[in-house]
């Protein structure tokens, strides 16, 4: 099987044609586009000023510092005011941000990045190399409570400011994935003077070198940005130079989709976050918005079957489930065309990933024999299988905080196909809390759990046995509880190889064993839909981790 | 004040007192006995993953790794001396925040309430006294109005108010107009509500015998409603003001979120997704005591507008 094409253009802007054939049309055709230009269509000269209102569906973060815990919210926002040392451009390769160059020692356990010495935080003092240190002492502090940039960081032994420009990492073994890590806003740079401030204060504005800066925020309403008038780093794919043209942006939190939909429609904002499917129909048909496509990097959405215990400890009951649930056609009615299917663990993003459509058939005969033949031969009254006094029944939690309506209707349909073959898929929706409380009880034989990251070393916290082992929180990453020696070589390999190459091929292999395991049920991309209004000219997603960028951007009118 | 009355107040007092007490606890163990890990939601936005230390620090710094009876006791101590305590979540004072908050949602549910007054007395003055059809047609209306659930009027009137004849924003901004499409999502049911039992009120008065010898005191039939019988109507329908404004701040939850309307109920609703005990116990804390004094107050107003009532409080 053939790698994925690397389709880091999938990240494209689609114009909204009239119809949603046109809009597939159009989609297919930004695929084939790698140009690198993902910009709005410029028409006309960009004019300076005026205020971008934003609306974000996403939950309003507690803290706009994103080193502090670390989610998908906070990076959305915080990539308007906060950058990292390097960036990622449309192809997936790494380009310089504020950090000019990089050298890795040969032994992979030293780097020295050497800074731009012409960048100005947004409260006017320089950017250093003690600014690095400070971010990642922040960020590895216990007391600052980060769990995604505390994560990435988990080989760097230390930072040492050289000299004002240059900073160098001392790891505790060799990393391929430090780059990818670094370009994550997770671990974005921030002031040394701003941290020093305490976690109350930074939480409320950090201080960092992007083109906007925090300027107040009225809770559960939104956080006012303005332009920074300093700015002088726009990362190396940017399209001008200098302060951003916006003077600034209303970051507005809309957590309904209709409402945020109908905003749009009255003018009342610029920029709608998780477009729903049945509102991207609504726009394709309207005709007036335009369209960012941009999915997450790092895991694609998929099933984990918990092969941990019965009776998904056995490989022809797994199989015999993903040959039995018919997910494409709960895909094409539910999404509208607007989410495609994956074959793969890892998202379409990256580089890296490898992609089976042959594992993933539906095949209803072949499930049932299957089943046979791993002793799930007979059926109770309702359809069920039993074997031993034990029906065939399997526990489904579903986050209703992670999975959209459009999704958490595509489980039923799981549901209702995977009765044919003879299983009893029971599914709960749980709020976040109550769902982490089940999967840390073992409470679960299918789950859906995102995860965002940058590169392909999501595979390794995924699915290493390692990840099995729960911290004392509960909380473990492996829920498919996939434990197999030669893939936690593979994976340990691969994050420890310095080679392109190597990588490359060790990860292929990994992917196969993961999807081999028949423990994973790809579904589609992490999906990431915005919707801009005409008059916003130059807005795109950012090659990390798919948040939007207004640098560029400007109104008309 | 009487003896007598005193003790009524005192009685009043501790009733309210013991509701106030038993909001908190039952808010307190519900938050509690589901399961989960409060510190984890302090922690766990979609997609971060909490390390134990960060989690080891929550469980501190909250007192959480502390048993439930002194995490309960140590709440209660802190309730009685006025202190709300501080949002896990939000990292602010709970008193701030809610006091950010509060006005709100005051002004939207005042304004609903007398919006839906108004449209309530305007439907059982047009429909007493004009006939069958018009009785039948008018309690149809308020049959339906009060079953329209909030979140589906609220889009409705987002599709045929900004939508389709762009009258009014759908989203709220802060200025007046804002105003309009959440005030009649939460006016409209309650109008029903307060329509009907208006509507019965007076009708029975325009039975009694003093509204017919007003009439052959040759007072017109508008006279009559407006001068005698709209008192009858209001008697109840302030008795139930007291409860609808408890139904506003419940409606309030649904309604700032669609119009993304910063507010209590929009507190409450993030504050219990991220299990954020303080925050919810003093919002429901706020809403009691709302409650109960709307309660007291609709209980004084009654006696105002029912002279019957003040001779016996006298």
């Amino acid at each position: 099987m053939p790698a994925l094409p690397s389709r880091a253009a999938r990240r494209a802007l689609l114009p909204l044609a009239a119809s949603a054939v046109l809009l597939l049309a159009a989609c297919s055709a930004a695929t084939g586009d790698a140009t690198g230009t993902t910009g709005t269509a410029a028409s006309g000269t960009p004019v300076s000023g005026g205020t971008l209102v934003y609306a974000s569906g996403d939950a309003e973060p507690d803290c706009l510092d994103p080193h502090v815990g670390g989610n998908y919210p906070q990076a959305l926002i915080a990539g308007q005011y906060l950058e990292s040392l390097v960036s990622i451009d449309d192809n997936g390769r790494i380009i310089p941000w504020l950090a000019d160059s990089w050298e890795m020692a040969e032994d992979g356990l030293t780097w020295e990045f050497t800074l731009r010495d012409d960048v100005r935080f947004s409260d006017g003092t320089p950017l250093t190399a003690a600014d690095v240190k400070a971010t990642v002492e922040h960020v590895q502090d216990p007391a600052t409570g980060s769990s995604t940039g505390y994560l990435a960081l988990g080989k760097v032994a230390g930072v040492e400011a050289v000299s004002d420009t240059v900073a160098r990492f001392t790891m505790t073994a060799p990393d391929s994935a430090l780059l990818e890590s670094l370009s994550q806003p997770w671990l974005a740079i921030e002031s040394a003077a701003g941290i020093a401030r305490g976690l109350d204060e930074n939480c409320q504005a950090p201080i960092g070198t992007g083109p906007f800066a925090v300027d107040g925020w009225v809770k559960q309403d939104h956080v006012a940005l303005v332009r920074n008038d300093n700015y002088s780093s726009p990362p190396a794919d940017a399209a001008h130079e200098g302060p951003a043209y916006l003077e600034a942006i209303d970051w507005r939190f809309l957590p309904d989709s209709a409402s945020r939909y109908a905003a749009l429609q009255a003018g009342q904002v610029q920029v709608i976050d998780n477009a729903q499917p049945d509102t991207l129909a609504a726009a394709a048909s309207a005709g007036t918005f335009t369209e960012i496509d941009a999915p997450r990097p790092g895991a694609s959405n998929r099933l984990e079957l918990n092969s941990g215990q019965a009776p998904f400890d056995d490989a022809l009951v797994r199989e015999a489930f993903i040959r039995a649930v018919d997910v494409n056609d709960g895909i094409d009615s539910l999404f509208f065309g607007t989410a495609e299917r994956s074959y793969s663990a890892l998202s379409s993003v990256e580089p890296l990933g490898y992609s089976d459509e042959s594992l993933f058939g539906t095949d209803l005969k072949k499930a049932n024999a299957l089943l046979d033949e791993a002793g799930w031969s007979e059926k109770d009254a309702n359809g069920i299988r039993v074997k031993d006094g034990q029906r065939l029944s399997l526990a489904f939690p579903v986050s209703t905080n992670q999975s959209i309506p459009a999704e958490q209707s595509l489980f039923e349909q799981v549901q209702a196909t995977a009765a044919e073959a003879g299983f009893e898929v029971v599914i709960t929706p749980l709020d976040l809390s109550s769902w982490y409380g089940a999967l840390f009880t073992n409470d679960y034989d299918v789950v859906s759990a995102p995860y965002t990251k940058v590169g392909p070393d999501v595979l390794r916290i995924l699915y290493h046995s390692d990840s099995i082992t729960p911290a004392p929180s509960g909380y473990f990453a492996n829920l498919a509880q996939l434990s197999d020696p030669e893939l936690d070589s593979l994976l340990a390999q691969a994050a420890s190889s310095l080679d392109a190459d190597e990588r490359q091929t060790l990860y292929t292999a990994a992917q196969k064993r993961i999807l081999g395991s028949f423990t994973v049920l790809p579904l589609y991309d992490q999906q990431n839909h915005f919707l801009l209004s005409p008059t916003l000219h130059g807005a795109r997603a950012i090659g990390t981790v798919s948040t939007p960028s207004f640098y560029d951007a400007w109104l008309s009118e | 004040m009487t003896p007598g009355s005193a003790s009524r107040v005192a009685a009043r007092v501790a009733g309210a007192v013991f509701v106030l007490w038993a909001v908190a606890t039952i808010t307190f163990f519900a938050l509690r006995l589901i399961p989960g890990d409060p510190a984890l939601a302090v922690l766990g936005g979609p997609g971060s993953q909490a390390s134990p230390e960060a989690l080891e620090q929550v469980r501190q710094q909250y007192g959480l790794d502390q048993p439930l009876a002194v995490q309960y006791a140590a709440m209660l101590g802190r309730l009685l001396s006025g202190d709300l305590g501080q949002s896990y979540a939000l990292k602010v004072p709970v008193a701030d925040l809610l006091g950010a908050q509060l006005p709100g949602t005051v002004l939207l549910a005042l304004a609903a309430l007398a919006v839906a007054w108004l449209l309530a007395l305007a439907l059982a003055l047009v429909s007493t006294g004009a006939g069958r059809v018009a009785a039948s047609l008018a309690s149809s209306i308020e049959l339906t109005s009060a079953a329209l659930p909030h979140f589906w009027l609220a889009t409705a009137l987002i599709a045929l108010f900004s939508t389709a004849l762009g009258w009014f924003p759908p989203v709220s901004t802060g200025d007046l107009g804002g105003l309009v499409l959440p005030v009649l999502t939460l006016a409209v049911p309650l109008a029903g509500f307060l329509a009907a039992v208006m509507r019965e009120g007076m009708l029975d008065a325009l039975a009694q015998p003093f509204a017919l010898s007003a009439r052959a005191r040759g007072e017109s039939a508008i006279g009559v409603s407006l001068r005698h019988t709209i008192r009858h109507a209001a008697i109840p329908a302030v008795a139930l003001s007291g409860w609808a404004l408890g139904t506003l701040l419940s409606g309030a939850v649904v309604v700032e979120t669609i119009f993304a309307r910063p507010g209590l109920g929009r507190t409450l609703l993030q504050a219990v997704t991220a299990r954020d005990v303080p925050v919810v116990t003093g919002v429901v804390l706020v809403v009691a005591v709302v409650y109960v004094l709307m309660t007291l107050l609709s209980d004084l107003v009654s006696a105002l507008v029912d002279p019957r009532r003040q001779a016996v409080a006298a």
